[in-house]
């Protein structure tokens, strides 16, 4: 359906380094009014951290039972969010696939951004934030380590890998794209541009050093991202309240991060084309590629929705059945079938029925998805602590207060803002991967 | 003592830059006397010019060096302030095993990042005298490093293979 | 030998007076959450008394048992602390140091007994019951969790009184401010690994039970209470 639009591997070179690098140049008005908006958005998030740390966490919505609320939803969420561009790159990279040239950059710039964001949460929802840097191991008058058996401190090393990993992949293959915009540029941008390319000249000892290290990092970073995942999901795993103490948690996690990453991916693709005028180089075939993806991504996260909630309802053990109960029957469960309507029925018949699977469409379902997951970390961390095991303890009434939701809307905000700022220094798509390569065999 | 010339010369396909390559080697000119400069990366059949490479090797090296630290460090920090928390051991492949997992994997990033910096040339203190050829899109320049009383013959050779121009110059 | 300090509470005895709660409120600095605080859940007792109901009405039967940390000797909440601000101490104790906490809420949401509190503000008493605060214990800044010590200052005076006499603990010469205001004489506290104690005896009856026993968590804290 979609060979009849030129392929953009034919494209003349000439017109795909102008495409490509066009953007980068001269502030339009549009664009100055899509980057204040959410840097407004970012500040009242600022004010709202800033009236949580000075008064307490008491601004915030948390009360016994429920200590953990949105800020480790927001966390799961963005970690869920930055796999995006390692399962895009990577294995789209090792496995050679060719559509994936002109998602790779885009989708490493979502990994590492939403990194940023999500990085910041274990530290925002923190009793006494300012001492946040008493988990690191450095040497103290306290005369004092921390305790690396607690899952947090798995969690900041796993964190600390993945930040480091994912910006040295994400650097890598913009080095030549640097060099060639070293060239002929305004006085200051030459100057960044030479000086991050590192003085790359395009000789063949460097290419080859390039492709290789790519692989090579292709292949770790991927066991890093599977890792992570699985250690955000053991933060849970590992503590023995009803239905968190699962040995499904990791993978499932996985799952749930690959396909919201992938719903976040679809979103900013769309938006970057329409938004830069990029029809050529993001076209159908990718978003239908994607799209297919996705759903395959929707199967598997009800299988394992539907293999956590039934091997807990088959076992009926109390504490776990009144979890289970009150996310399918009782206060959550509005939320768990919304959830399970955006995340499976939508995707399934919006992207499953190929008459329907369309850009717009996969945008639709792409939002749905993000929502639902976003619902689903909810799900999974507010119930479990709402009916702890004593049921004397229970509680009904945690909902997120201004400041939570404040620094909630401020991370998309963010997110937003360091898309801006990136597809103004950077081009967007990997312009000597994409490029004809007259030169390759395969072609 | 004869001086160092370079030969800068450009090429328009890939198949001509192997013949050449191939007949510099034989009239004995080093693998490390030749530099390809391109847009893109050009890919050639094994033992045209083969660049080997170590960097899969550092990657292994800096995990078990990285992984192998952070282990040895986790454990000496736990035995150094050893405090009895819900009964666990003080240091057990359960307790830290991730952290050992993911400082191995952090070990085998750097190590490649590091290796790449080092076997791309771009840290590495190279020969700033040599001349750099601008590169035409979808050309490959080939530079070759001759002592001057060889530039007769490798400009010959260049010539025979295809070379749309062959350029001499003299280090910078 | 070393102490290991115990707890047995008598169901059977308890009228859920809660003179155990105000006693420990007095002794420990616990600060006075208002009605609204309470609403939202934000009460701090480090013990509480929990209700249970059986029957339906009109033919209800109230149960009552006071909740206060358990000491576990295999304490879920522990190991999860990156900051070792919970940890073991030689006596068995399950130790809170409020300076080292971060405030991660991870000990809070791994205890089954749910016996963790935090502060979510930094803590106010309505007057004049700021007067009255205990010097022997530390007043909590907002954002560290705090939960009971078994009166660990009155365990340490115990224990230092008896070195200056000379003499060995005695049985029931420390108490924790809940046991010592206990009307019904509900609770004993004591030294473990004292056979004789009293409360090593209780431990060892036949009505002894403890809470969640099934998850592992060796709590040292006995409750008794009748078969039916």
């Amino acid at each position: 359906m979609y060979r009849h639009i030129k392929q953009p591997e034919l494209l003349p070179y000439g017109k795909i380094r102008e495409d490509l690098f066009r953007p980068l140049s001269g502030l339009t008005r549009k664009y100055l009014f899509a980057i204040i908006a959410p840097i407004l958005v970012i500040l009242i998030g600022g004010y709202a951290w800033a009236t949580q740390l000075r008064y307490g966490m008491g601004v915030t919505g948390l009360q016994r039972p429920v200590f953990w609320g949105f800020y480790i939803v927001d966390f799961v969420f963005w970690i869920g969010i930055s796999h995006a561009g390692t399962l895009i790159s990577a294995i789209l990279r090792l496995t050679d696939a060719g559509w994936r040239k002109p998602i790779t950059r885009a989708a490493e710039a979502i990994t590492v951004f939403a990194l940023m964001i999500g990085g910041m949460f274990p530290i925002i929802h923190l009793g006494r934030a300012w001492y946040f840097y008493w988990l690191m191991p450095y040497p103290n008058s306290r005369l004092l380590w921390p305790n690396f058996r607690s899952p947090l401190l798995w969690d900041l090393t796993a964190i600390c890998a993945y930040v480091t990993g994912s910006v040295i992949f994400l650097y890598l293959p913009l080095i030549p794209d640097m060099a060639q915009l070293a060239e002929h540029n305004t006085p200051w941008r030459a100057k960044l541009y030479h000086v991050l390319s590192l003085g790359w000249t395009g000789s063949d000892t460097e290419w080859h050093a390039l492709e290789r290290a790519m692989k090579l990092m292709a292949g770790i970073i991927l066991a890093v991202a599977i890792s992570v995942h699985t250690i955000v999901a053991w933060d849970f795993a590992m503590a023995i309240a009803p239905m968190w103490h699962s040995t499904i948690f990791g993978p499932y996690f996985v799952v749930g991060a690959i396909f919201s990453g992938l719903a976040g991916l679809m979103i900013v693709m769309a938006a970057i084309r329409k938004l830069m005028g990029l029809e050529l180089y993001l076209t159908r075939h990718h978003f239908n590629n994607l799209a297919k993806l996705l759903l395959l991504m929707s199967i598997l996260w009800l299988y394992f929705t539907m293999a956590e909630h039934l091997t807990v309802w088959y076992g009926n053990d109390p504490s776990e059945m009144v979890v289970f109960g009150a996310r399918t029957r009782a206060r959550f469960s509005t939320l768990f079938w919304l959830m399970v309507f955006v995340n499976f029925v939508v995707p399934f018949v919006l992207l499953g029925i190929r008459r329907l699977r369309n850009i717009t469409t996969g945008v639709i379902a792409s939002v749905g998805i993000l929502f639902g997951m976003f619902l689903e970390r909810y799900i999974i961390v507010v119930p479990t602590l709402s009916n702890p095991r004593l049921p004397a303890a229970s509680s009904t009434s945690y909902a997120p207060s201004w400041v939570e939701i404040a620094i909630t809307a401020a991370t998309f905000a963010g997110m937003i803002v360091l898309y801006l700022i990136f597809s103004k220094l950077f081009p967007i798509i990997a312009v000597w991967e994409f490029k004809p390569h007259p030169h390759e065999d395969e072609i | 003592m004869a001086s160092t010339m370079y030969l800068l010369s450009e090429f328009r396909d890939k198949e001509a830059v192997a013949g050449a390559i191939h007949s510099l080697r034989a009239s004995g000119v080093g693998d490390s006397d030749i530099d390809l400069f391109s847009e893109e990366p050009v890919e050639f059949k094994r033992g045209v010019l083969d660049r080997p490479s170590q960097m899969s090797l550092a990657a292994v090296l800096g995990a078990i060096v990285l992984g192998g630290a952070a282990t040895a460090f986790v454990r000496f920090a736990q035995y150094n302030y050893a405090v009895n928390t819900g009964g666990m051991p003080t240091f057990s492949f359960w307790g830290t095993g991730v952290i050992t997992y993911e400082m191995t994997m952090l070990g085998a990033v750097l190590a490649t990042f590091v290796f790449f910096l080092w076997e791309s040339g771009l840290i590495r203190k190279r020969d700033k005298t040599a001349p750099v050829p601008v590169v035409p899109p979808e050309c490959i320049c080939l530079r070759v490093r001759c002592v001057s009383g060889d530039v007769v013959k490798a400009t010959a050779i260049l010539q025979e293979s295809g070379a749309i121009s062959v350029e001499k110059k003299a280090p910078l | 030998m070393a102490h290991r300090w115990g707890m047995a509470i008598d169901l059977d005895r308890c009228t859920g007076c809660e003179a155990c709660v105000a006693a420990c409120h007095a002794e420990n600095n616990i600060s006075i959450s208002t009605p609204e605080q309470a609403a939202t859940g934000r009460t701090t007792h480090w013990i509480r008394v929990d209700r249970y109901y059986e029957g339906t009405f009109p033919d209800v039967k109230v149960k009552y048992m006071p909740v206060l940390c358990q000491q576990c000797d295999e304490a879920p909440c522990e190991p999860v602390c990156p900051t070792y601000a919970t940890y073991h101490n030689p006596e068995g104790l399950n130790v809170q140091v409020y300076n080292r906490c971060v405030g991660t809420f991870y000990c809070a949401n791994n205890c089954p007994y749910t016996v963790r509190y935090f502060n979510w503000f930094d803590p106010v008493w309505p007057e004049p019951m700021q007067l009255q605060h205990n010097p022997d214990v530390a007043v909590r800044m907002a954002g560290v969790m705090e939960k009971c010590t078994f009166c660990i200052q009155r365990i340490k005076r115990g224990k230092d009184e008896a070195a200056t006499a000379g003499q060995p603990v005695a049985d029931g010469d420390i108490q924790p401010a809940c046991v010592q205001s206990c009307p019904a004489e509900a609770m004993v506290f004591g030294d473990l690994n004292d056979p004789e104690s009293k409360v090593s005896r209780m431990a060892e009856s036949s009505r002894a039970t403890r809470l969640l026993e099934e998850l592992g968590t060796k709590p040292k804290v006995f409750y008794l209470e009748r078969g039916r």
